[in-house]
């Protein structure tokens, strides 16, 4: 039997995800054996198009989560490894380059596998690793790519007309491509539905947000890490607004009845970067300590005033997410983004992941430490995989923890 | 009033026992595969060395280091990182940075006047700087662990080591003891490699005068001499610098008591 990695959830709509997901994967088989075309996408793919052009996609990215959580990463990390993707390589990476290359070495697969992709989509935007999985990916499979390409943005979400131009050519291209692989001609209307259901979804994200800056903390990371999946794969569907009103009904419950994750809210933590995906109990740690994982770096959405619905919905996609960029493109951008959130959240301390096989994040998290540590904001650095188990070592990871929880304690 | 620090590291084991802020007696044995025995053991042998005073007379006992959590009858668990601070500042009140050097692993600690954690770094999955990489080192070189570092003080050349990895660093050695070189240099290269790596978990913490160095490594004066020469710093070193965690851990069992 699978030792349990889940962390411990307080809120009731949290609990709901997890048959969310089996859903949806099986929904992906399924539709795969009635014929509809198959995408495998990486995170930041817009699913709202995809889903009004009737295309399934499946975010590999998520599925090797989904693996890790289940702590079958190291055997499809070594399915990649023994095809010659090193230890370096990005974890999902080698997951999915194992599962592609050596289906016949990797453990059984959850939710019964991944349905076969017709093509794949990758953005460009937050990580170069992904670009050369999913060329090495076309080129085994024989399917064809598609790279949706992102501006760079230094300051992170912008107002930048040329930025909004940008993209919106890019999903213009998007959108030929899949018209040429599916023969179906996309219809506007369709996307339109799903971007006034997704821009109703992101106001009551930005509340959600707000709400979290209470004390005590009504929703911790160890809710928000499983919560955020709907907004990820289920992006302008009823189901996915009706969860978040949910949430946030939720939310509100629990601020008004004074209601936190911890009886007595003694310290807030915020978790910088990628967490472990096989022991998520790490984010309930600090509770028997009286602290809460208040925030995570990744899900907070920023601005609630988007621009008022463009009739085009292509044009309302490249407006919106101009501005939403989950995050900000530099290290500067984001230590500035981390720093503000800190005093938003009264944050009083910092515990930054760093997942050597993630050179994009790592890089970035060295600069945010000592920023934080500049600021008198006391910072732990846990240094593991996201994804491969291999590289963890539990009673390592508790003592400095353990350690930490003093730290703050001590200067309380 | 009695209280008692244990400290199970992963090759010794170690207990202090102090009666008011005065250390009665102390003990270090090495730490079998059983924590809760080696905790056991230490505290005996400790006690048996005072006379008079057996375990029911301890009120407090904290348990630390690696093997904390096993120790069924210490009453309470404090982290090695908070002990080795509060254990060297009280031997030392200027003491503000810490160097614990164990058998497994290497933590820069920082603290502030009364020997509170004010902020740590440790070495991450590796060996190097730690003293499993100083045994593997004096076996390759058939010499005393003991040894070792005031050998690699009477070099004549110090040859570089380019990998502080235990596992390659001992292959490399081989190498050089078979092309000839002198197990002097070598133990010059070796221990320089050792410290440079070690000086970078200071740099990262940040070296706040004075500094001390606890530990097994402690007792190495060819490491203490490379740190003072890369930080420019005397090194404060206790009499006994296998104790300290102990020790730290026996005061914040008496802070306890003072505070009931």
């Amino acid at each position: 039997m699978v030792q349990s990695t889940s962390a411990r959830k307080s809120l009731r709509t949290t609990l709901e995800v997890p048959t969310l997901r089996k859903s949806y994967y099986a929904q992906t088989l399924d539709d795969s054996k009635k014929g509809k075309k198959v995408a495998w996408c990486s995170n930041n793919i817009p699913s709202e198009i995809l889903d009004a052009m009737d295309i399934t996609s499946v975010f590999l990215e998520n599925y090797a989560t989904v693996i890790a959580s289940k702590r079958l990463a190291s055997g499809f990390c070594a399915a990649g490894e023994t095809v010659g993707f090193s230890q370096d390589v990005c974890g999902y990476a080698r997951m999915l380059m194992g599962y592609v290359l050596a289906r016949d070495k990797v453990p059984e697969p959850p939710y019964g596998g991944l349905a076969e992709p017709d093509f794949l989509l990758v953005n460009s935007y937050s990580c170069d690793s992904r670009l050369g999985w999913f060329a090495a990916m076309s080129r085994t499979l024989n399917v064809p790519l598609h790279v949706h390409d992102a501006p760079y943005q230094p300051e992170g979400p912008s107002h930048s007309a040329a930025d909004a131009e940008y993209i919106e050519r890019e999903l213009r291209s998007l959108v030929a491509f899949l018209e040429e692989q599916t023969g179906t001609k996309f219809e506007p209307d369709k996307l339109r539905a799903r971007r006034a259901i997704s821009r109703q979804t992101s106001d009551i994200m930005y509340e959600i947000s707000q709400l979290r800056k209470a004390v005590p903390s009504p929703m911790g990371s160890a809710d928000m890490f499983t919560a955020v999946w709907p907004s990820m794969y289920l992006a302008g569907t009823s189901e996915c607004e009706e969860f978040y009103n949910r949430l946030l009904a939720e939310l509100k419950e629990r601020i008004d009845g004074q209601i936190g994750i911890v009886p007595e809210e003694k310290f807030r933590i915020m978790w910088s970067g990628i967490p472990f995906w096989y022991d998520m109990r790490l984010i309930n740690y600090v509770e028997d300590f009286g602290g809460i994982v208040a925030l995570e770096s990744f899900y907070r959405t920023r601005e609630r005033r988007l621009p008022p619905q463009d009739d085009d919905p292509i044009k309302d996609m490249a407006l919106s997410s101009v501005r939403q960029r989950a995050f900000p493109s530099t290290i500067i951008a984001s230590i500035d983004d981390i720093l503000e959130a800190v005093k938003e959240y009264s944050i009083d301390g910092v515990i930054l992941s760093y997942n050597p096989s993630c050179r994009m994040l790592y890089v970035s998290q060295t600069e945010l430490q000592k920023a934080l540590e500049d600021q008198g904001i006391p910072t732990l650095g846990l240094e593991c995989d996201m994804a491969d188990e291999r590289t963890y070592s539990e009673g390592q990871v508790k003592t400095r923890l353990d350690a930490f929880v003093e730290r703050l304690l001590a200067k309380a | 009033m009695i209280t008692a620090g244990v400290d199970i590291g992963s090759s010794t084991s170690k207990a202090v026992i102090l009666d008011d802020r005065q250390i009665l007696s102390y003990s270090i044995i090495s730490t079998s595969f059983e924590s809760e025995t080696s905790a056991r053991k230490a505290v005996d042998q400790a006690l048996s060395k005072v006379g008079q005073i057996s375990q029911e007379d301890i009120r407090w006992i904290i348990a630390t280091g690696y093997g904390r959590v096993i120790v069924t009858f210490a009453n309470e668990t404090v982290t090695e990182l908070s002990c080795h601070a509060r254990g060297a500042n009280w031997l030392f009140p200027s003491v503000r940075t810490v160097l614990d050097m164990g058998g497994q692993d290497c933590k820069a600690i920082k603290c502030d006047d009364r020997g509170n954690l004010l902020n740590f770094v440790m070495n991450d999955k590796c060996a190097a700087g730690t003293g499993r990489f100083l045994e593997v080192m004096a076996r390759v070189t058939e010499l005393y662990l003991e040894d070792i570092g005031e050998f690699s003080l009477q070099a004549d050349e110090v040859i570089k080591i380019s990998s502080t990895c235990a596992v390659f660093g001992k292959s490399e050695v081989a190498s050089l003891l078979r092309q000839g070189k002198k197990k002097t240099d070598i133990l010059a290269g070796l221990h320089t490699a050792i410290s440079n790596r070690v000086y970078t978990l200071l740099r990262r913490v940040g070296i706040t005068p004075d500094f001390a160095i606890t530990g097994g490594i402690a007792k190495n004066i060819g490491v203490v001499r490379r740190l003072e020469e890369r930080s420019g710093l005397k090194v404060l070193l206790p009499d006994e610098p296998q104790i300290v965690g102990a020790l730290g851990a026996a005061l914040f069992a008496q802070d306890k008591l003072s505070n009931q």
